[in-house]
């Protein structure tokens, strides 16, 4: 997915704006925290560097500029570090700043207000850039692995791990199950939930959009919905949390030792075996190694640094032509499944599935509550790499207008409550009725000649008011 | 096939022809007359789709190939996939396409070529199609099996054997004057004679002592014929990894098309010239039928004509390919040659003409396109106006003499008394031999009108010219077996990509339909409606608007409308000039030159007169706001109108615009999706416009205020019944229409308060006139 970093970043966007399915950030995860979470949190090293990675541009700036000043600086004083012209970017990442905890308000003799580092943070921030300080946990003093795994081993494995949660969510029968837990974690995250009838776990609307997401971006959604639920299972969430930043900072291909790991963590890390984000050859093997899954977990889509994740197993495999064909390059049931949300399969190759998008199969992906833009997302983050010589728009711009299209015209009825006012005596009555709704703007529709009217249903209290008084004045 | 279809028409069981309601072209057939079945081979009925009924398909919905197929190991390669039910899947971009494309136009059809990955289909008569110019049944498999990325179908194998092996394997030829039933197999003819009907067909010349040896002779390489094209070949592509067995093969298949008459051993026997057309029909139940060739260069019987291209004919690539496969093996096949309207296809019919060099009859549809191609004829060869002659009702040359004769179809197969000059033209037209028919945009003839043709006119060779093989009725697969298999087709956008036709942008404009409009749409009975969603005041305003646009722009619109009621008043109210049935041909040819060459001239209207052969080069704009249901053929023609490759205009992404009108919320929504998916399978793509920007702030549009459109609204509800019909072409056959109308309106408007009229409408009684003049519409 070397080629489509803007891409996925505008599908995740895009996401933000529907209230469907809502996909945080490693900012937008922490901001929620309570202050002594993040506190302890920042005892570690680790998490510093990945918060600090993660600020904007703007505030790493700041931060590096008083990392070694001992006082407070007047907030006047950092607000004219930049340009007046950015003044919007100042007051955004100040906010971002305090929201995170970073830095804190303090009050400088002479009353005005300055800004200062909050003291765990500069502590071990200072410890990530300059070194000292304890060894990171995550020990690498082993003897070598006589059966040690190569990275391309990895790479299937965890692909093969993460794609059997997916298959679970499509309800493909050919792969092998998962555990309780993880469909645990799918029905809280409500990418699935129980059906009424036989309660087996079918997929929700947000599911299918989960599954219309890049990679990297489910992986962090589905981590971020399990961490929700550690605490219920009596694991410590900052030593997950800790532990989890600590991975994302590990090499891969490197294994590690589970010497010193708690109880809780070890079964936090069976939990990722799972998940496809470590791997153990026994559960009691002594040793781990993380997968590219684990690895910069914690790094936004934005700025994906070189090791992505699955950066040569995943070429582009869609083709999509004018004429509304769609082609995929894939075996892979799994993909299969995703394109047949929105499109109308015809034939199936050993290694390609001819579709066609119609009206109809779009119509029926939008009432399962997929978007327009996500089948759009979807297509052109993973277009054939021929759909993608014509980098303006990989994808035929008529197919792109068509489904939007398809959208839009399920939205041309609106919707509205109101009441009927029928029977009037005169026509006089009917007329003064109308006259007072529709200067305060509550009439919806009016018939004279049957004298009927309907009016808004939230002025309907006030209109009875209204036609109390005048019946009785006439 | 010969000079011999006279009178097929017996034993064939009567067959009403339903009226069907796709289609535009219907000429006049009388449901009384005897019908009959074309004469096709039993193995042209086999589908290949039927291999695909006990397919399982999977938990998606789609067909699972997966276990009828092992992919290949190195199937990155390779550039297609054969699904068991005959469908072939191409990708464009692979290193072979190249070949494989030639490939493949020979042996199936194309389904849809868009950018990336193409879609053909094997069919009988593809398959007919690719053994009549030569390939071999073992060939054909051989290659698709080393191009395909997966193992071909045991299925595909079995249909191809079946499709092929009897085919192509005996030709009708004419040498010396003398016909041959020749074959390089002596094990086929062995079988054919030993059918009691063709024992008795066979012409024995010597009869004391002969013994039923057949004639064998040694054919010597013949010199092909040479068409120059102004395209070197090119060579060079070996870079990218390409399959060894793939090129080895190509080659192969190359020469052989070259060499494949290098020392051919054929064995023949003569066949009576009155029993032709028994043996021919008699062959097509034994499912071998005869191919149809014509060794002109040995026919000294009929005198040769001098005419030859000129040397500023250039044959595009293209061009000269669809001729090489005509002229493959130094003869002339008789077939059908598919290229964009645009793209030259009077060019490839002159040059064929020139080629043969024996009189020659062009057959086209109208008396515009009769002028049309005698200007062609001028312009590319050496044939002068006494070379040519034109018969028509208008213009009647002097026939006798001539070496290339220029009519209509209507013309020939008139069945009503003539005048006497023209008696004497079709009775001279009778008794000659002609040596080429060239039949122009083919695919309008039924196959009945064709056949009446063919038993007035004999012709050693025919050539079919059109730019879309389509008809609604699927009739058209007869003409594979009546004039021969298609040749060639070629590729829309591939033409449009190289510059030979023009760069077109389809969009189709949505046109909301006013409130009172949609109103009276809801309520009304069916013909009203069409009339309703064609007078649209936004259609009209739309129209206008894109009028003036392209005006300004210095383009050269034309606008179609099939409805009459609706042409004439846009015309009138735009103060445009107007071409429809009833306009005269002089008045005709008056309006096309001033658009052509009066720059005041920018738009005219016109009806679907136009829509084929309406030769009109300069126009580059085209609106259509009305069209005849969901005829795709149509708006290919039309969009054909404007093909022509523009001069100049390089630089732009597009330099000639196609902009259809539907008003929304209508069935010409459902219409307009259906008449486009021919021309979305050649790779266009519709742009869908729901808002003209600008349209709004434009103040002088008509049609502005309530009123105006009020004042349209009655005078739609006032038309007749026949105003809300499409025009229909003289010939058509008359409906009867009720001869008066009711409306429904309010008392107000019958008085006059709304600026309504009162019409009635007389029609005198059609059925007490003369059957002669049944055929106007009055």
């Amino acid at each position: 997915m070397a080629d489509n970093g803007s891409s996925s970043t505008s599908a995740v966007l895009s996401l933000n704006k529907f209230s469907n399915l809502e996909c945080k950030n490693l900012h937008d995860y922490l901001r929620t925290r309570p202050q002594n979470i993040l506190e302890k949190l920042y005892n570690h090293p680790t998490i510093c560097l990945a918060v600090y990675r993660e600020l904007p541009e703007l505030a790493r700036q700041y931060v590096i500029r008083i990392l070694f000043v001992e006082q407070p600086v007047p907030q006047a004083v950092v607000a004219s570090w930049g340009s007046q012209a950015f003044s919007k970017e100042h007051v955004y990442v100040s906010k971002v700043l305090s929201e995170l905890s970073v830095w804190q308000e303090a009050s400088i003799p002479g009353g005005l207000l300055g800004w200062i580092l909050s003291p765990t943070f500069k502590k071990n921030l200072k410890i990530t850039l300059l070194g000292g300080g304890k060894p990171w946990s995550m020990s690498s003093a082993l003897d070598t692995d006589n059966k040690a795994r190569d990275v391309a081993f990895l790479d299937s494995y965890s692909l093969e791990r993460w794609e059997c949660v997916l298959h679970y969510m499509v309800g493909s029968q050919q792969q092998e199950g998962i555990s309780a837990d993880a469909v645990r974690i799918l029905l809280h995250a409500g990418l699935m939930k129980r059906d009424e009838e036989d309660g087996s776990p079918v997929i929700t609307r947000q599911g299918f959009q989960f599954l219309l997401l890049d990679r990297h971006a489910q992986v962090w959604h589905f981590i971020l919905q399990y961490l929700d639920t550690v605490e219920q299972r009596g694991l410590d969430l900052v030593e997950c949390l800790t532990f989890l930043f600590q991975l994302s900072f590990s090499t891969l291909g490197k294994d590690y030792s589970t010497e010193g790991m708690s109880q809780g963590l070890l079964v936090f890390l069976q939990h990722l075996r799972e998940f496809g984000l470590v791997y153990q050859r026994k559960r009691k093997a002594g040793r781990f190694y993380p997968t590219r899954l684990a690895i910069n977990i914690t790094s936004s889509a934005a700025n994906k640094s070189a090791p992505v994740l699955d950066d040569d197993t995943h070429k582009g495999y869609i083709v999509v032509e004018t004429n509304y064909r769609v082609y995929a390059y894939t075996d892979s049931n799994l993909q299969v499944a995703l394109i047949s949300l929105f499109t109308e399969l015809m034939y199936r190759f050993p290694n390609l599935v001819v579709g066609v998008i119609t009206r109809e199969s779009v119509r029926q992906a939008l009432r399962g509550g997929i978007t327009a833009d996500q089948i759009i997302g979807y297509l052109k983050q993973h277009a054939h790499e021929q759909m993608l010589q014509d980098s303006r728009n990989p994808l035929p711009p008529t197919v792109v207008d068509q489904i939007k299209l398809w959208e839009l015209e399920r939205n041309r009825l609106t919707y509205q409550e109101g009441v009927l006012y029928s029977q009037f005596l005169s026509q006089a009555d009917y007329n003064v009725l109308k006259e007072y709704a529709q200067t305060n703007g509550h009439l919806i529709w009016s018939h004279k000649e049957k004298r009927t009217l309907v009016i808004n249903k939230c002025a309907h209290d006030d209109v009875k008011k209204f036609w109390k008084r005048y019946s009785k004045g006439s | 096939m010969g000079p011999t279809k006279r009178g097929t028409n017996k034993g064939e069981k009567s067959k009403k022809r339903k009226k069907e309601e796709d289609e535009a072209w219907v000429y006049e057939e009388e449901d009384n007359e005897t019908g009959e079945e074309a004469a096709v081979p039993n193995a042209a009925a086999r589908d290949a789709e039927k291999n695909d009924q006990n397919v399982i398909e999977d938990e998606f919905g789609s067909k699972d190939y997966r276990d009828q197929m092992i992919l290949k190991p190195d199937n990155a390669s390779r550039p297609l996939w054969v699904a068991p039910n005959g469908h072939i899947f191409l990708e464009s971009f692979s290193p072979v396409y190249k070949h494989a494309h030639d490939f493949l136009i020979a042996i199936s059809e194309p389904v849809c070529r868009p950018e990336h990955i193409h879609e053909y289909k094997l069919t009988a008569y593809s398959l007919y199609a690719a053994v009549s110019v030569g390939l071999q049944t073992n060939d054909i498999i051989e290659y698709l099996k080393r191009l395909s990325k997966t193992s071909i179908p045991d299925g595909i194998v079995e249909f191809i054997k079946l499709c092929t092996l009897s085919y192509g394997k005996v030709k009708l030829v004419l040498k010396h004057n003398k016909y041959f039933v020749e074959s390089p197999y002596p094990e086929v003819l062995q079988k054919l004679l030993k059918d009691p009907v063709i024992q008795e067909c066979r012409l024995r010349r010597n009869l004391e002592g002969e013994n039923d040896d057949l004639i064998t002779q040694v054919q010597e390489k013949k010199n092909v014929p040479n068409f120059t094209s102004n395209a070197p070949e090119q060579s060079g592509d070996g870079v990218t990894s390409v399959p060894e067995d793939i090129t080895n093969f190509y080659s192969k298949i190359d020469n052989e098309e070259d060499d494949e008459e290098n020392a051919l051993e054929t064995v023949s026997f003569e066949v009576n010239q009155e029993k032709i057309e028994v043996i021919q029909k008699r062959c097509i139940e034994l499912e071998h039928p005869l191919l149809a060739e014509y060794d002109f260069r040995n026919d000294t019987i009929n005198p040769d004509i001098k005419v030859d291209l000129r040397p500023s004919a250039v044959l595009r690539p293209y061009q000269e390919k669809s001729l090489r496969k005509m002229f493959g093996n130094g003869r002339a096949r008789s077939g059908v040659i598919v290229l964009p309207c645009g793209a030259g296809k009077s060019l490839v019919g002159v040059t064929a003409c020139c080629t043969v060099r024996k009189r020659a009859l062009v057959l086209c549809n109208s008396g515009v396109s009769v002028e049309q191609w005698k200007q062609q004829f001028k312009m590319w060869s050496t044939a002068d106006d006494s070379m040519i002659c034109r018969f028509t009702s208008e213009a009647k040359d002097k026939p006798m003499g001539c070496s290339i004769l220029v009519t209509t179809y209507s013309m020939i197969t008139h069945t009503q008394r003539r005048s006497w000059e023209a008696e004497q033209t079709m009775k001279w037209l009778q008794d000659q031999e002609w040596g080429i028919m060239v039949l122009d945009e083919v695919h309008t003839i039924p196959a009945k009108m064709f056949r009446r043709v063919l038993t007035l006119v004999q012709s050693h060779c025919k050539l079919g010219l059109t730019a879309t093989l389509l008809r609604e009725d699927d009739k058209i697969a007869d003409l594979n077996f009546l004039i021969g298999p298609k040749l060639y087709e070629a590729n829309w956008l591939e033409l449009q990509k190289r510059g030979f036709i023009a760069r077109v942008q389809c969009a189709e404009v949505w046109c909301p339909m006013t409130q009172e409009f949609y109103r009276e749409y809801l309520v009304c009975k069916t013909s009203k409606r069409l009339l309703l969603y064609v007078m649209n005041p936004n259609k009209f305003r739309a129209t206008q608007y894109l009028i003036r646009y392209h005006e300004r722009r210095g383009d050269k619109t034309i606008v179609f409308s099939d409805n009459v009621f609706a042409l004439k008043h846009y015309a009138i109210k735009m103060n445009k000039p107007y071409i429809y049935g009833p306009t005269s041909q002089g008045e005709r040819i008056q309006i096309l030159q001033n658009f052509k060459f009066n720059p005041k001239v920018n738009t005219i209207f016109v009806s679907k007169v136009a829509d084929t052969s309406f030769d009109l080069p300069e126009a580059n704009v085209l609106i259509q706001i009305s069209s005849h249901g969901g005829s795709r053929r149509q708006e290919a023609q039309r969009l054909g109108r404007i093909l022509r490759a523009k001069k100049g205009a390089i630089a732009e992404e597009y330099n000639a615009f196609f902009y259809t009108l539907v008003s929304q919320d209508t069935m010409e929504m459902a219409y307009s999706r259906k008449r486009q998916r021919f021309l979305v399978n050649q790779g266009y793509s519709y742009k869908v416009i729901t808002k003209l920007s600008g349209m709004e702030e434009n103040q002088d549009l008509m049609y502005k205020t309530r009123e105006e459109q009020g004042q349209l609204l009655q005078q739609v509800l006032a038309a007749s019944d026949i105003d809300c019909e499409d025009e229909r072409m003289p010939g058509e056959g008359v409906r009867h229409a009720p001869s008066g109308s009711k409306k429904i309106g309010q008392m107000s408007s019958m008085s006059g308060a709304d600026d309504a009229v009162y019409y009635e409408y007389k029609k005198s009684n059609s059925a007490n006139k003369h059957p002669l003049f049944k055929k106007f519409r009055y």
